[in-house]
């Protein structure tokens, strides 16, 4: 196996056991302000791409981040699998074959707006928006160490506790969302610290 | 020319198997149909995987209309549309329409050989100005 | 196509009045014929399209009200006569007519 596919796997797989370990977690947070299935649908989503692992980690990175989030999209459901599922096909589609770092970034902005697009979402409204910005804001401003990226990740998803949600969901309670962190939030804190262990380890 | 088809997408299997039951009973036969409701582990929600399943069983050459009730229904039903084959995607709509009553005008219009168009702006029109 | 419009003026006897049933039921007949064809509840207007479910929903004529009908083109008195004999029947909403009977299959009722 070359050292993409070795390292497309340990990404996968970082991110399926991520969500994994934590789908009680996620479900519970979804409890409070949605409709508690957060955890449940995200985990058999990953699963599904984990279980697709053998034919999606040898394709070169465009076709395997499309993949992913194509399994996203259909083994997801509720709204979590196009959006998350939008995320990855977006990054696949910008990205090319060999990415270097300005690329990775101009793709992860394109996906974020990808996925405000698919939402019809803005940063501010208690989703996951309130985490890939800052980050992705951290990363345009030429932040690189992967210990200050995941601290902007969690605090960002600390920071959604105090919002009134007005997407999604959550926004049926109004006020009632306010004090709880948004699920979606923090499932993509968990993804992003996971990534960024991963690469630790290769670095 | 054929008819428009008529997609119902809820969140809950039971309000669109019902939506589809008045459009049965009240505008007949002759319109394709097909419904979708609930998350694959049977709750509440919506999956892009079965509206495309049922985009494709009320598939007709002057397209599908569909209607949807909440949030997710709406994602899931727009994600559904871009993932369908190039030439099919231009032929399916979502109705920002009530999901019974549009359904069921939705359906008389396309009863009627109206097209998508016609279809989807009678839908409309039912929606507060 | 100068011709005067046909017009026919007809009592709802059915016990619920034009309801969305009915609503869907005219105006499928309606479209049915190439004719334009307009509603009112008076002889004077004002006059809706009879083809537009939304706007025949919208009329809510009850029992014992006056339907007036007017169409012109080539099959006017056809549509006319149809629409007229549709209503006289009540919309086939008698006892028999109703039914409360499914007719959907799981995801599939087409």
């Amino acid at each position: 196996m070359d050292r993409g596919a070795t390292l497309r796997e340990a990404l996968l797989k970082a991110v399926a056991e991520t969500i994994d370990r934590h789908a009680e977690e996620l479900t519970a947070l979804d409890q409070a302000i949605g409709d508690g299935d957060h955890g449940i649908n995200m985990k058999r989503g990953f699963e599904a791409a984990l279980a697709d692992s053998a034919n999606l980690v040898p394709k070169p990175w465009p076709d395997f981040l499309k993949g992913v989030g194509m399994t996203l999209v259909m083994k997801v459901g509720g709204a979590s699998g196009p959006l998350f599922g939008t995320f990855f096909l977006t990054l696949g589609k910008e990205l090319p074959a060999e990415p270097g770092q300005a690329d990775i970034v101009r793709a992860i902005r394109a996906a974020i707006v990808a996925v405000q697009a698919r939402g019809k979402s803005e940063r501010g409204q208690k989703t996951l928006l309130d985490v890939m910005i800052p980050v992705v804001e951290a990363l345009e401003a030429g932040e690189a160490d992967l210990t200050r990226l995941v601290g902007v990740a969690n605090g960002a998803v600390d920071a959604t506790k105090p919002i009134r949600a007005i997407r999604g969901r959550a926004s049926f309670l109004g006020d009632r969302s306010i004090g709880h962190i948004d699920p979606g939030a923090r499932s993509s804190a968990l993804m992003i610290a996971a990534v960024a262990q991963v690469l630790k380890e290769v670095a | 020319m054929s008819t428009v088809g008529i997609v119902i997408v809820s969140h809950s299997a039971k309000v669109a198997e019902g939506a589809a039951d008045m459009v049965r009973q009240m505008v007949g036969s002759e319109v394709p149909l097909a419904w979708c409701g609930g998350d694959p582990s049977g709750g509440l929600g919506t999956s892009v995987e079965a509206i495309l399943t049922a985009i494709d069983r009320a598939w007709s050459d002057a397209g599908v209309a569909l209607l949807v009730d909440l949030g997710g229904a709406e994602t899931n039903s727009e994600m559904a549309i871009e993932m369908l084959p190039a030439d099919r995607q231009a032929r399916v709509v979502v109705c920002n329409a009530p999901i019974v009553e549009g359904a069921v005008i939705a359906a008389t219009e396309a009863a009627g050989g109206s097209s998508l168009d016609v279809v989807r702006r009678t839908a409309e029109e039912l929606s507060p100005q | 196509m100068s011709e005067a419009p046909i017009r026919a003026e007809i009592e709802i006897t059915n016990p619920t009045g034009l309801h969305a049933r009915p609503a869907v039921k005219l105006t499928k007949l309606a479209k049915s014929f190439g004719a334009s064809i307009e509603l009112a509840f008076a002889a004077d207007g004002p006059w809706i399209d009879a083809k537009s479910v939304v706007k025949v929903m919208a009329l809510k004529a009850p029992r014992g009200a006056i339907l007036y009908f007017s169409a012109s083109g080539t099959d006017a008195a056809l549509a006319i006569a149809a629409l007229s004999d549709l209503v006289r029947r009540d919309f086939d909403e008698g006892p028999h007519a109703a039914g409360g009977r499914s007719t959907a299959e799981p995801g599939h009722v087409g």
